[in-house]
């Protein structure tokens, strides 16, 4: 099938929106896919069409969302779920040349029409990520979501998921979150940060950082201002133990931690809630990159797996950059700027800019990187959940995969039973773990923390689980009319 | 526990919404605004469990970014939507309960 | 460095099952895997118990079909040693013989079905080639494009994530040794023994060495410079979302790759013989990498789907590929090598369907019993020819 696209990008948060519009700007025929209805990504998601928010509040990213909506060459596909990158590794086919001039990528995706490839000569990923799951007793009642749940209902969709809300985690997302809801006219019961206050000193201006943007720098202390002023309780070294409720979410249970994160017995307390919103922070979503066969690199601090590139966001596979969270969590103006940087590595590739003309426009962009990736190092690891202290929420019970409802208990008896076995790929095989319609997003982490304590190999030896298309599911009557589209063809 | 007085139903806030519709759930009308997301419609609704695991406990959204599927349900016969990336239309058809 | 009566490479289906053949026999064992027990083609497999020639063994003709009917013996075999291996095990094996259903859609296929049934009723196995009013009863979830059915009743299913771990733990209760994460790089022989060296600088020594080392198999054959023809072949499965029960029995299709089956958690596992692409590097095919998935492929499987309309609109959730070995004439490589004393293989053939036959037939040559089958057939020494010295 022949398709007039140079580029595509996968993902339409701030990494995606600056890729796709400096790439259509210097002349590259753009289509930019994501599964969501509305430009944006996590952190710009806008209004459903049809809605507008009431008070004159300025919209975050409505420079960037206006820039890609005017550049030249754009062609967006909404709705439209990217689940496999084909002909990278074997190098046979007529559509896979070993370089991406010669050759032609085909990217697998689903439409609200049905199934169909695109095959451009270039991929920038932008798929960025999603809240980092911690299992705990209860964490899969009704009632408990993630913070960047919480705030997407608040944000996008104008509702209050419930009445009562405790946050708990250790992530700055979660002070955002809690004033955006105060804000709202929700009762904030109770903010609990696992991390002491003295650990996360130097201050409050790091705290908005490692949110993500530094134009809201002030945002944390700005929040936490806010709770102090609303007087809602902000507790730190306080970790949540357990939800409860039967059939849906009342209440958590919330005890303090020691110096080294774990929890002080005894001084379990029960608070009355019916929303937990969880923010530990964020894992890159690296599904598709891994997929289509890119070389990752394990950075805890940064979220897990992320994926390597070179200077110009490119990876290990030829005519496939990244850019955003997935190569590290590190927030969106950092996004956006990768975003620009992994458009003009692509338009050389493309023979679209020569290389100095590249260098020059690259010049500041870099230079704005290197201070944010400093400023994201500097605060990246204060923030990042220490596996010991996650690992002393879960008790033997508790469901790490919640699609196949494998518990912690189910996965030491494995590994007890089995103890050749030791890496992420053979505990799903035998245990179900990882096996079900998230495809292991929710469970992962959690999985191989488990696999690491029990069986003291590294987070290395153990690996991801095998990223393998769709990376999404995508229904059977599409990729059957996606088979008699091409018979028709061929 | 004792502070539990405010009920526990979502609320919808700051958004000005097209004019409601009607959709089905489990063969009773639900008002909803079209384009918001099938999910906030069932929470607004008093809906707090959308779904039910194998072994029968309940189920709603988590992640709410389409990426953890426990808000899946049934839409116009299609199973596995999920219902936070599922925008509301006039008409349609759902069903919760077991993901099947 | 340690002595063993023998020394079995490959943690797949066929090494462990071996090597719990025979420790039970009383003999010293060692399993030596280069990954993780199951990881490759024995953990990847469809689980489908096929005892109905496969669409691969009919689609070349009648001659072709009668050749690979020579392995029926083997599949009647298999139909009685599933039936009774949870309890030889003592391990769930997911094992469901609940019937197989070999489905034709065109007047041709209905009349390669014929002839197909015609063939393996010589041999014994019970198919009834159904249509019509019997067949939808049987099977009312098939679209109404199914003329007629090759059905044997014994056919099913089995849960490859659980039989070869639970081969492995009943050899290891039986006193086997298995040593995972350590390559076999050398194997020759050594004053009457043969000598294995892992890649760690450790050797150990056995009377007899059993390879069922997969796609392997050629690389380790010619460790002990003999050459075997085993082909590695890359292939695709698919697995939706689980759903109601609604698919009791194991679906193939005579004149297309097909392969249907739902596993007791409720998945449609997809499959039959659709290709996925060997990796190459450095223009030479790399067994260590998994085979890449074609677009082609899982877009055809799906589409094969559809003689059972109900999956249509369920999720496919997940695809993996995974490499089987094949042999020139499709029949199993199975015995010992010549001109090599103490040296066995076994791999070829549908190894998972085959595997516990194959193993106990193996082990019995192995512990010098006479093997109740005769497996000239599958013996190496058909190839013979290969090899010079
Ligand atoms: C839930 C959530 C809430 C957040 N809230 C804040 C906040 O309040 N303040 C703040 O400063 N930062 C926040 N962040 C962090 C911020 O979102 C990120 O720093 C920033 O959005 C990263 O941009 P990105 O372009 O890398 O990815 P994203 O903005 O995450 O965009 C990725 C896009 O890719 C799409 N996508 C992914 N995979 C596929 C696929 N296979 N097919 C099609 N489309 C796909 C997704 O739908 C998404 O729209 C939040 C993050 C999350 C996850
Ligand atoms: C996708 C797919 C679907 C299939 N479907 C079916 C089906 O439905 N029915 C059926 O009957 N068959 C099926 N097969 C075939 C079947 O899976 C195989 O025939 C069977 O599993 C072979 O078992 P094995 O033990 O010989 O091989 P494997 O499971 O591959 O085991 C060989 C082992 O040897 C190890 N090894 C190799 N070299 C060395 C070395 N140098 N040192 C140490 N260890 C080494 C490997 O790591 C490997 O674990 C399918 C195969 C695939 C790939
Ligand atoms: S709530 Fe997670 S996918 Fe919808």
């Amino acid at each position: 099938m022949s398709n007039p696209t140079d580029v595509v990008v996968v993902g339409a948060g701030p990494a995606g929106l600056a890729a796709a519009a400096t790439l259509g700007r210097h002349g590259a025929r753009v289509t930019v896919v994501d599964e969501q209805q509305r430009p944006g990504g996590q952190i710009y998601r806008q209004p459903p069409t049809g809605h507008t928010r009431t008070g004159r509040r300025t919209e975050a990213g409505r420079a960037l969302l206006a820039e890609a909506a005017a550049a030249p060459h754009l062609d967006w596909l909404p709705d439209t779920v990217a689940w496999g990158v084909f002909g990278t590794r074997a190098g046979l086919d007529d559509y896979a040349g070993p370089a991406p001039a010669p050759g032609r990528l085909r990217l697998g995706v689903h439409t609200p029409d049905g199934g169909r490839t695109l095959e451009p000569a270039a991929l920038v990923l932008t798929a960025g990520a999603y809240d980092l799951p911690v299992p705990f007793p209860g964490w899969t009642l009704p009632g408990v979501l993630t913070a960047g749940g919480v705030q997407t209902f608040l944000k996008a969709q104008g509702l209050l998921p419930g009445r009562r809300f405790v946050l708990a985690g250790g992530h700055p997302l979660l002070l955002v979150v809690a004033a955006q809801l105060v804000a709202a006219g929700a009762h904030v019961v109770e903010v609990a940060f696992s991390q002491h206050l003295r650990t996360l000193l130097p201050g409050p201006r790091d705290l908005a950082a490692a949110v993500g943007n530094a134009a809201k720098l002030a945002e944390g202390a700005a929040a936490l201002r806010h709770l102090r002023r609303a007087r809602v309780p902000v507790r730190f070294g306080t970790v949540i133990r357990a939800a409860h409720g039967d059939p849906e979410l009342d209440g958590v249970v919330l005890s303090r931690v020691d110096a080294a994160g774990l929890p002080v017995p005894g001084t379990e307390r029960t608070v009355a809630c019916d929303v937990l919103a969880l923010g530990y922070g964020f894992v890159p979503s690296t599904e598709l990159a891994r997929q289509a066969g890119c070389a990752v690199a394990w950075r805890p601090a940064e979220g897990g797996w992320i994926v390597d590139h070179d200077d110009w966001m490119r990876t290990s596979v030829p005519g496939i950059s990244v850019a955003g969270e997935l190569t590290g969590v590190a927030g969106a103006e950092q996004a956006e700027v990768e975003g620009r940087l992994a458009a003009y590595g692509t338009l050389q590739t493309l023979g679209l800019l020569d290389a100095d003309r590249a260098a020059a426009l690259a010049r500041p962009v870099r230079r704005i990187l290197a201070r944010r990736r400093r400023f994201a190092a500097a605060v990246l690891s204060r923030f990042a959940p220490d596996p010991a202290a996650l690992n002393a929420l879960v008790t033997d019970d508790t469901v790490l995969c919640r699609c196949e409802e494998v518990t912690a208990g189910d996965i030491r008896r494995a590994l007890c039973d089995h103890p050749h076995l030791g890496t992420a790929n053979a505990v799903k095989l035998l245990t179900r773990a990882g096996m079900g319609l998230c495809q292991g997003r929710s469970c992962q982490p959690a999985v191989c923390r488990l696999i690491a304590e029990q069986t003291g190999r590294s987070p290395e030896q153990i690996g991801a689980f095998t990223a393998q298309p769709p990376v999404k599911p995508v229904p059977l009557a599409s990729l059957a009319a996606a088979a008699r589209q091409h018979d028709d063809q061929g | 526990m004792s502070d539990t007085a405010t009920p526990a139903r979502p609320t919808r806030t700051g958004l000005h919404r097209p004019d409601p519709t009607t959709i089905m759930v489990d063969g009773e009308p639900v008002t909803a605004h079209p384009g918001e997301s099938l999910a906030t419609a069932l929470l607004a609704a008093g809906r707090r469990t959308t779904g039910e695991t194998t072994s029968g406990a309940g189920k709603a959204p988590y992640c709410n970014m389409g990426v953890c599927f426990e808000c899946v349900v049934t839409v116009d016969g299609q199973p596995f939507q999920r219902s936070c990336l599922i925008r509301v239309r006039p008409g349609l058809i759902v069903q919760t309960g077991p993901a099947r | 460095m340690a002595h063993y009566d023998t020394a079995v490479i490959g943690g797949g289906l066929l090494g462990c099952a071996i090597a719990w053949h025979l420790a039970r026999a009383g003999t010293r064992v060692l399993i030596v895997e280069k990954d993780q027990v199951n990881r490759h083609a024995s953990g990847q497999n469809a689980g489908s118990l096929h005892f109905q020639l496969e669409f691969r063994m009919v689609e070349h003709g009648d001659d072709a079909a009668r050749l690979a009917a020579r392995a029926l013996p083997l599949h009647l075999d298999a139909q009685r040693t599933w039936a009774g291996l949870e309890a030889a095990l003592g391990a769930p094996c997911g094992v469901a013989l609940r019937g197989g259903l070999m489905l034709a859609e065109t007047p041709a296929e209905v009349a390669a079905l014929d002839r197909k049934a015609a063939l393996e009723r010589e041999y014994g196995l019970d198919v009834q080639v159904l249509g019509g009013p019997q067949l939808r009863e049987l099977a009312p979830y098939l679209a109404d494009t199914v003329r007629a059915a090759g059905h044997l009743p014994g056919e099913g299913k089995a849960n490859p994530r659980l039989v070869t771990p639970a081969f492995a733990h009943a050899a290891l209760r039986h006193g086997a040794e298995l040593r995972t994460g350590h390559r076999v790089t050398a194997l020759h022989r050594d004053g009457g023994r043969w000598r294995l060296s892992t890649g760690d600088g450790r050797s150990d020594t056995a009377d007899t060495v059993v390879l069922a080392a997969g796609v392997w198999t050629a690389e380790l054959a010619a460790m002990a410079d003999v050459r075997l023809p085993v082909f590695p072949v890359g292939l695709t499965m698919s697995a939706t979302a689980r759903t109601a029960p609604l698919l009791p029995h194991l679906i193939q299709h005579v004149g297309r790759r097909l392969s249907m089956k739902q596993t007791a958690e409720g998945n449609v596992l997809l499959g039959g013989g659709w290709p996925a692409k060997l990796v190459t590097r450095h223009g030479r095919t790399d067994l260590d990498r998994n085979p890449e998935l074609r677009y082609e492929s899982l877009t055809g499987n799906a589409d094969a789907a559809r003689v059972v309309p109900a999956v249509m609109r369920l999720p496919i959730i997940r695809s993996w590929s995974g490499m089987t070995t094949l042999t020139p004439d499709q029949l199993p490589l199975l015995g010992p090598v010549p001109r090599r004393p103490g040296l066995h293989v076994a791999t070829g053939g549908s190894a998972f369907t085959l595997g516990p036959t194959y193993a106990r037939l193996l082990a019995s040559t192995l512990l010098g019993d006479r093997p109740d089958l005769p497996l000239d057939d599958y013996s190496p020494a058909r190839f013979g020819a290969l090899n010079f010295v």
